[in-house]
């Protein structure tokens, strides 16, 4: 990464032989800029000359090497990228050397979405075979970053369009076993059992899915992302939710264990809201939480629970509060 | 160069154009003798003065750091000004000058048979991409945006400009050129990524003409809903993970577009666009224990995101539920002692996107001495002329 090496290093375009031939377009910022930028000289003087073969349409190997040079300071310009694209249609180069130059350059602009973009362009120029490849790089990025949200999108971009489903919930697997707290590859997970084409869909993976993320909340209740995705496993089927002892059961696990208990409270209130019918031990458990939290001990079981979570949860008490006077007319 | 009607003599002294803001920042703070943040979070008030003095000076002149952010011209501007609507200091800039400045960016077809040409006539989002050499090389070299034509029109809109001077058939016109088979939009007609904010800024520009032939609205939500995820929040595109910025896109362009009742918290069960009760449970539970909002499960917390989930619970209805004392200690504790507002409560420097979300957060508070913001279109004013 010599890059630092090459700015000090860099010949203005002026003193340049081979762009003696051209005329740099300055910028025309009119009479009164609205919040003018303080350019470095060297980044507008490649500007201009960019502007100036990009007015040209010259599309030749020299205006490839300035869209490179303008890229290296200016990532974020669609004008320099889309005019590059043009260059190497033109030229016809080989799409397998533009992608080295991604490689090179989207570490340190990991979150620019316009390389993401540009790397997507190539990868649909070099079709499926390109799944592996493009696979690699997405885990490449993720290792430094496993929530970098450009990766992800890359990702199952490529999954749906180029394919690799192979060895994607194998991945999943491995990023929740380093942080069982990444949402994102929670999310993955969720993406990769709901449209591979290779495991059947929801339904075929519901039970499977429903016992690793079972484990996942019992060893961590706190952690947001399984206790949403366990719901997300019922998602459009209500009925199931509710009729499945799997999920009362792991809130009862939790509720037993006497802390970290706010999600279980959480999803046990919406399971009586949609007709959950408890059970005796489990209305012991809350009520038995319910002595240690709150006053309330008379109340049905959904005002009981809307009132421990009242007090334990304060950044939300307003909202259990309100979730309490509006319970339907049938919870238990 | 200077932007700034009411310059003080003072100010005039600091610094030659290449002092840096960041070192004028510390000058300024000690010219006007600003005590410094006290400690104990509780006793943080807003230093409002302090943040005009900081947008002001981000008017004047950028640093070089913001090169890199130059294709973005307008929505650094929106920023700057819409942070001085709200702070209520826009009697600070000459409006008439504001108002050249972005017309100067419109794209302009030669003539109404160009809307056919596949290209979007909005603006521009600074002047790397644009030309004026002569008028035949206009067209061809067209790289208006739709975020910069939001931006366009949003400045236009809270300076008082008369949004009805616009050739706004151009812009309407054109913009369905945009709009994808599954009813997303890219940003520019030469194609870039298309995402929900897309969508929003289609939205907000139909909004802001008063004219929805510029998008196909039912092919809009049903984008929208697609991008609804198993946990009620909406990712950027269908199947990505839920993301608080993503989610004001989604919900206040259903807003815009009419499709969110003003009554649903009193009866979210009926609504039929959105799964209402899980996107509001979402929402609330992106504050975290620190006061502060995360945008994605299990972040930290991010002073931008007091805006944009609480901006969706705004509109919903159920932003009286978060615990405000909570998430203004938080983004109290964010202010800079330079002006402006950091990304994260230890970072040192403000920056002026985390700036202008912390106002804006502040402003859905209700904090004292701030403009009311018309949250779904993400400014302060809603002039008569536009809408």
């Amino acid at each position: 990464m010599s890059s630092s090496d090459d700015d000090d290093e860099r010949i203005p375009f002026i003193q340049r032989p081979e762009w003696s031939d051209v005329r740099p377009v300055p910028q025309d910022d009119g009479p009164h800029p609205i919040v003018p930028i303080a350019y470095h000289d060297d980044f507008r003087e490649t500007m201009d000359y960019f502007r100036a073969v990009y007015l040209a349409d010259e599309r030749s190997r020299r205006a490839l090497d300035l869209t490179t040079e303008a890229i290296g300071m200016n990532p974020a310009n669609y004008t320099v990228w889309h005019f590059r694209r043009l260059v190497l249609e033109a030229l016809n180069v080989d799409l397998h050397e533009e992608r080295d130059f991604i490689d090179e350059i989207a570490v340190r602009n990991s979150k620019n979405y316009q390389i993401w973009h540009h790397r997507r362009w190539v990868a649909e120029k070099l079709g499926p075979q390109a799944a592996d490849k493009e696979l690699e790089f997405t885990m490449m990025i993720l290792a430094l970053d496993a929530k970098n949200y450009h990766a992800w999108s890359h990702r199952q971009w490529v999954l749906q369009s180029l394919g690799g489903w192979e060895k994607e919930l194998d991945y999943c697997c491995k990023l929740l076993e380093d942080d069982i707290f990444n949402n994102s590859a929670w999310n993955q997970r969720y993406f990769v059992i709901t449209r591979s084409p290779l495991l059947g869909g929801l339904q075929a993976m519901r039970d499977s899915e429903v016992s690793y993320t079972v484990e996942a909340i019992l060893a961590n209740p706190q952690n947001e992302s399984p206790w949403r995705y366990l719901r997300g496993l019922y998602k459009g089927d209500t009925d199931l939710l509710v009729s499945d002892n799997q999920v009362s059961d792991v809130c009862l696990k939790v509720l037993k264990t006497n802390h970290n208990y706010i999600f279980a409270l959480s999803l046990l209130l919406d399971l009586l809201c949609y007709g959950f019918q408890p059970s005796h031990e489990l209305k012991r458990v809350v009520q038995f939480l319910g002595k240690t939290e709150t006053d309330s001990s008379d109340a049905n079981l959904a005002t009981t629970i809307c009132s421990i979570l009242e007090t334990v949860d304060p950044m939300r008490s307003n909202y259990w509060a309100w979730r309490k006077n509006n319970l339907p007319s049938q919870v238990c | 160069m200077l932007v700034c009607k009411s310059k003080s003599p003072r100010r005039e002294k600091l610094g030659g154009p290449g002092e840096s803001v960041r070192v004028r920042w510390i000058r300024c703070s000690a010219v006007v003798r600003l005590p410094p943040p006290a400690m104990d979070p509780e006793g943080l008030e807003l230093e409002r003065e302090r943040h005009v003095l900081f947008l002001e000076m981000m008017m004047e002149r950028l640093p070089s750091d913001f090169e890199t952010q130059e294709i973005n011209h307008l929505t650094l501007a929106y920023f700057a000004i819409s942070g001085l609507g709200i702070l209520g200091a826009l009697d600070r800039v000459d409006k008439d000058q504001i108002a050249s400045w972005v017309l100067s960016f419109q794209a302009q077809p030669r003539t109404m048979s160009d809307l056919d040409n596949g290209q979007f006539y909005g603006f521009h989002g600074s002047r790397t991409s644009q030309f004026t050499i002569d008028d035949s090389e206009v067209s061809s070299h067209n790289c208006s945006h739709l975020a910069s034509t939001y931006c366009a029109l949003a400045i236009l809109n809270m300076i008082g400009y008369n949004l009805s001077n616009i050739n706004s058939e151009a812009i309407l016109i054109s913009m369905r050129n945009l709009q994808q088979p599954d009813g997303s939009f890219m940003p520019i007609h030469f194609g870039a990524e298309k995402d929900l904010r897309f969508v929003y800024c289609a939205a907000a520009i139909c909004f802001m003409l008063n004219n929805w032939t510029g998008m196909d609205k039912e092919k809009a939500k049903e984008y929208i809903l697609h991008c609804q995820s198993y946990d009620g929040g909406f990712g950027l595109v269908p199947g990505s993970e839920s993301h608080g910025g993503a989610t004001y896109c989604a919900v206040a362009a259903l807003q815009l577009m009419g499709f969110i009742n003003a009554d649903i918290s009193s009866k979210p069960a009926k609504s039929v666009v959105v799964d209402v009760p899980l996107l509001v449970d979402w929402s609330l539970q992106r504050q975290a224990a620190d006061g502060g909002f995360q945008g994605r499960a299990n972040k930290p917390s991010d002073t931008c995101y007091a805006f944009w989930v609480g901006g969706v619970l705004k509109i919903l209805g159920f932003y009286h539920f978060l615990n405000k004392g909570a998430l203004r200690r938080f983004l109290l504790s964010c202010q800079s002692k330079y002006g402006g507002f950091t990304k994260f409560p230890e970072n040192m420097l403000p920056d002026l996107y985390h700036s202008y979300y912390s106002f804006a957060a502040l402003s859905l508070m209700e904090e004292e001495g701030l403009k009311p913001l018309c949250v779904e279109l993400g400014i302060t004013a809603i002039n008569d002329n536009g809408i």
